[in-house]
């Protein structure tokens, strides 16, 4: 199976545009992106994927053990962009992603050119001298509320319950809703997320690299915007008047806007 | 109500005024009483979050009052944490995306510090222009649901632990009977190549059948007492030269392997001394010389018995034969005339046990129809009677053979070996027998032939 | 199958093994190892007593050859005595009635 078919890319935009690689982070897949690929395939070459066990993606490449660390994710980044062949690509990731592209960019330099992070956060647990946002126990919380299925599409639930491996119920539901996924991979997604500490990795940044942030983001306060653009050397900061966790679907003119603004300083 | 006071039924119209009163009480209950009071919780936020309007029976459910509620809290600020990162992560963009949503588990956070495990579903509301304006979302309260999927997970655990368990023990019980299965068939390998190296062995201590001897007839009986062990009897007979033939026959001490061994060194001891020197008596000095220097000078004590002879059969059929023994039962000669007599050796001494060993000899002549038996203890030492306490013995070997005679060398091995089987668990030492016999004159049958010419 | 059950008694020439029973291929190894255990001076005689015994074959005549190899090693002599008329007759057939001092009775000095 190609990388294309397992990550389930699409690429939109002039061919011989610029290459711009839209990742999605944890919760939901490429179509966060939608409202706002429109604008960028103006005059760029759009990509699209969704992660191995997210969306569209081949579920039956999902390892537990390579996606249990962020390295997995950004082995996923890259061997996208080896098969296009993509070279100095602007890598856009969200929330978790962005983290996933300062490791993609240091794996392979020759393949990313510049880095737009949007409400990123290196580190959600809060720590001596560090605003993550949520406490260990409110993280515990999170997973234990997953591990036990208590969140998500009720349905998921009768599967869990019956152990029904196959889960036909379920495979609808991800075929209908964009952020539904099978629960087993969302809890190690989840984890892998909410417990990895990235702090240590933003300096080794070496690319120009916009971050994004929202006025209200409960889960990436400005707070963490402000360190992570402090932390990359060549960053800037942009606060989007935006609330919730997703500007691209909140605002995504503001968004797009901002993206366009520093593509066009990459030149 | 059109219906009203135009039936002429007094008892339809009665109904009517029944139901009409019952239907203004449920009027009376305005779409405002609905709301509030909805079994179900209600709630409209802006685009935000904000919420701009919440029923009372959710107010109810989390104990908050209004007033710190409407436009001054999110949606999300209801939900536990781990609920307001899925909403953030989830259930926000799919909103966001695809306008609606229903059914979604989430975990409310009442204000007395309990989670409610709810069931939420949203409906985004947009303007004139496709703008997105608000949400309503409507709660349903599924504690109960949570009870009963929870007591249904806690049994399908223990289902699956027990049968985890059975799988085990299944596994582990297949596992010992595999490794059973394997040990038995090494052991019935082992025994199978034991029993083929067994037999090769056996062969190399007794000839698999003895050569034709020209003017003599021979008989053999050879019984090992148990068949997985190596006999401690031998015997072998063979050419000399044109004229002489050579056999013997006797007992090692001891049983199995070792005794085996023994055997062994005997007999090719025997054929090689008789070839160099055809003297009956030689041969056992020299197998005695042998096995003295073998065992007993190294501390290690094995002899024999045996009789070794010599037979050169005679142009007028009469045969004659030299005997040798050291320590061995004497032969049996069944005479042409019915009688019995044995051979004694005396002087003779086990095989083995001193530098220089007593050899007896002895010397006789068989005429046509006449039978030298030689045997092995096996046979005179075999117990006899009602509780198997006595020996056979001698004295009975001696009229059982004048019993039978006269006989060939086939008629005397065929009625001991009968008499033999009737010992049954008697029998508990290796036996061996030899008979040579000159073939009885048959005057009857080949005058011509055996008349000179 | 009777026991064999071996007693010991000494006398100014040396020790007696009283052998009664059967000593054949079972019972055998049991006589060898009283034998084993006896310490012999130069001089003494070794006396082997036989009155009991019911039953020898050549297991037997391997163990009384045992004990005589033993008693040479030590310097010693051996005797057997009171040997009953049956394995007196096999002694003989095996020659070993030359080898053996054979004595009427245990007592006779």
């Amino acid at each position: 199976m190609s990388i294309s078919r397992r990550n389930n890319v699409t690429v939109s935009g002039p061919a011989d545009g610029p290459a711009v690689v839209l990742a999605h982070g944890f919760g939901c897949d490429q179509n966060m992106w939608r409202l706002i690929v429109p604008a960028l395939a103006e005059r760029y070459r759009v990509v699209l994927f969704d992660y191995v066990g997210s969306g569209g993606s081949d579920l039956s490449a999902w390892d537990p053990e390579r996606y249990a660390s962020l390295d997995g994710y950004a082995r996923d980044v890259v061997e996208v962009c080896e098969e296009l062949d993509l070279e100095r690509a602007v890598f856009v990731g969200h929330s978790v992603s962005a983290m996933v592209g300062v490791l993609a960019a240091r794996t392979a330099p020759e393949r990313i050119g510049a880095l737009v992070m949007v409400a990123p956060s290196p580190r959600y647990i809060d720590d001596y001298g560090y605003q993550g946002g949520f406490s260990a126990e409110d993280i515990e919380e999170l997973l234990e509320s997953l591990e036990a299925n208590y969140l998500g599409w009720s349905s998921a639930m009768a599967p869990v319950i019956m152990g029904n491996p196959e889960r036909p119920e379920l495979g609808q539901e991800l075929t209908n809703s964009f952020c539904a996924t099978d629960p087993d991979i969302a809890r190690v997604f989840a984890r892998t997320t909410f417990l990895s500490d990235n702090r240590e990795d933003l300096s080794s940044v070496s690319v120009p690299t916009l971050v994004l942030d929202c006025t209200e983001d409960m889960i990436a306060p400005r707070a963490v915007g402000a360190y992570v653009q402090a932390a990359v050397p060549a960053s800037r900061l942009v606060t989007l008047n935006a609330t919730g966790h997703c500007p691209q679907l909140s605002a995504p003119e503001a968004t797009a806007e901002a993206i366009l603004d520093f593509l066009r300083t990459l030149r | 109500m059109g219906r009203r006071g135009q039936g002429a039924d007094p008892s339809g119209t009665g109904d009517d005024a029944g139901v009409d009163a019952t239907f203004t009480a449920l009027l009376e209950d305005s779409a405002e009483e609905l709301y509030e009071s909805a079994p179900c919780g209600y709630l409209s936020t802006l685009m935000d979050g904000t919420i701009a309007r919440i029923n009372a029976t959710l107010l109810d459910w989390l104990g908050l009052d209004r007033a710190g509620v409407v436009g001054r809290r999110h949606f999300a600020d209801l939900l536990t944490i781990g609920g307001k990162l899925y909403h953030e992560t989830h259930f926000a963009p799919l909103l966001r995306m695809q306008g609606e949503l229903r059914g979604v588990a989430l975990e409310m956070r009442t204000a007395a510090g309990g989670k409610l495990p709810v069931l939420v579903s949203s409906v985004v509301k947009y303007g004139t222009e496709g703008e997105p304006l608000l949400i309503r979302t409507t709660v349903f309260d599924a504690s109960d649901r949570r009870s009963y999927e929870e007591e249904l997970l806690r049994r399908r655990r223990d289902a699956e632990q027990a049968r985890a368990e059975a799988e085990r023990a299944r596994a582990e019980a297949e596992e010992a009977r595999r490794q059973a299965e394997d040990a038995q068939r090494q052991a019935e390998a082992d025994r199978a190549r034991l029993a083929d190296a067994l037999a090769v062995l056996q062969q190399s201590l007794v000839p698999a059948s003895l050569p034709e001897v020209p003017g003599l007839e021979t008989a053999v009986y050879y019984h090992t007492a148990s068949a997985d062990r190596l006999g401690g009897d031998f015997y072998d007979l063979f050419p000399l030269d044109g004229t002489r033939w050579a056999f013997f026959l006797g007992d090692v001490c001891g049983k199995g392997p070792q005794a085996a061994s023994l055997t062994s060194l005997t007999r090719y001891t025997l054929r090689a001394a008789a070839l160099h020197d055809p003297e009956p008596t030689a041969a056992l000095t020299t197998l005695n010389a042998v096995l003295h220097e073998r065992y007993a000078a190294g501390g290690d004590p094995r002899y024999c018995t045996a009789i070794f002879g010599v037979v050169e059969p005679g142009a007028d059929g009469r045969t004659t034969v030299r005997l040798a023994s050291g320590g061995h039962p004497p032969a049996l000669v069944l005479r042409a005339d019915g009688r019995a007599d044995y051979l004694p050796t005396p002087g003779g001494l086990l095989i083995g046990i001193l530098p220089t060993a007593p050899i007896g000899t002895v010397e006789t002549t068989l005429a046509p129809g006449e039978t030298l038996l030689l045997y092995t203890d096996g046979l005179t030492e075999a117990r006899t009677g009602p509780g198997c306490d006595q020996l056979f013995g001698e004295d009975a070997l001696l009229a059982f053979g004048a019993g039978q005679a006269p006989a060939s060398p086939q008629e005397t091995v065929s009625a001991l070996t009968k008499l033999l089987r009737g010992f049954g668990d008697g029998l508990d030492d290796d036996t061996a027998l030899l008979a040579l016999g000159v073939p009885a004159a048959r005057p009857h049958t080949r005058p011509a032939t055996n008349s000179p010419s | 199958m009777n026991p064999l059950n071996i007693t010991r008694s000494d006398t100014a020439s040396g020790p007696v093994l009283h052998v009664v029973g059967e000593l054949d291929y079972d019972q055998a190894a049991t006589f060898r190892r009283h034998v084993d255990q006896l310490v012999l001076t130069p001089g003494q005689w070794l006396v082997i007593d036989l009155t009991g015994l019911e039953f020898c074959d050549s297991s037997g005549i391997t163990a009384l050859l045992a004990a005589r190899q033993h008693a040479h090693a030590a310097g010693a002599d051996i005797a057997l005595a009171a040997v009953p008329a049956k394995t007196m007759r096999v002694l003989t057939i095996v020659g070993l009635d030359r080898i053996f001092t054979i004595r009427p009775d245990a007592d006779t000095a």
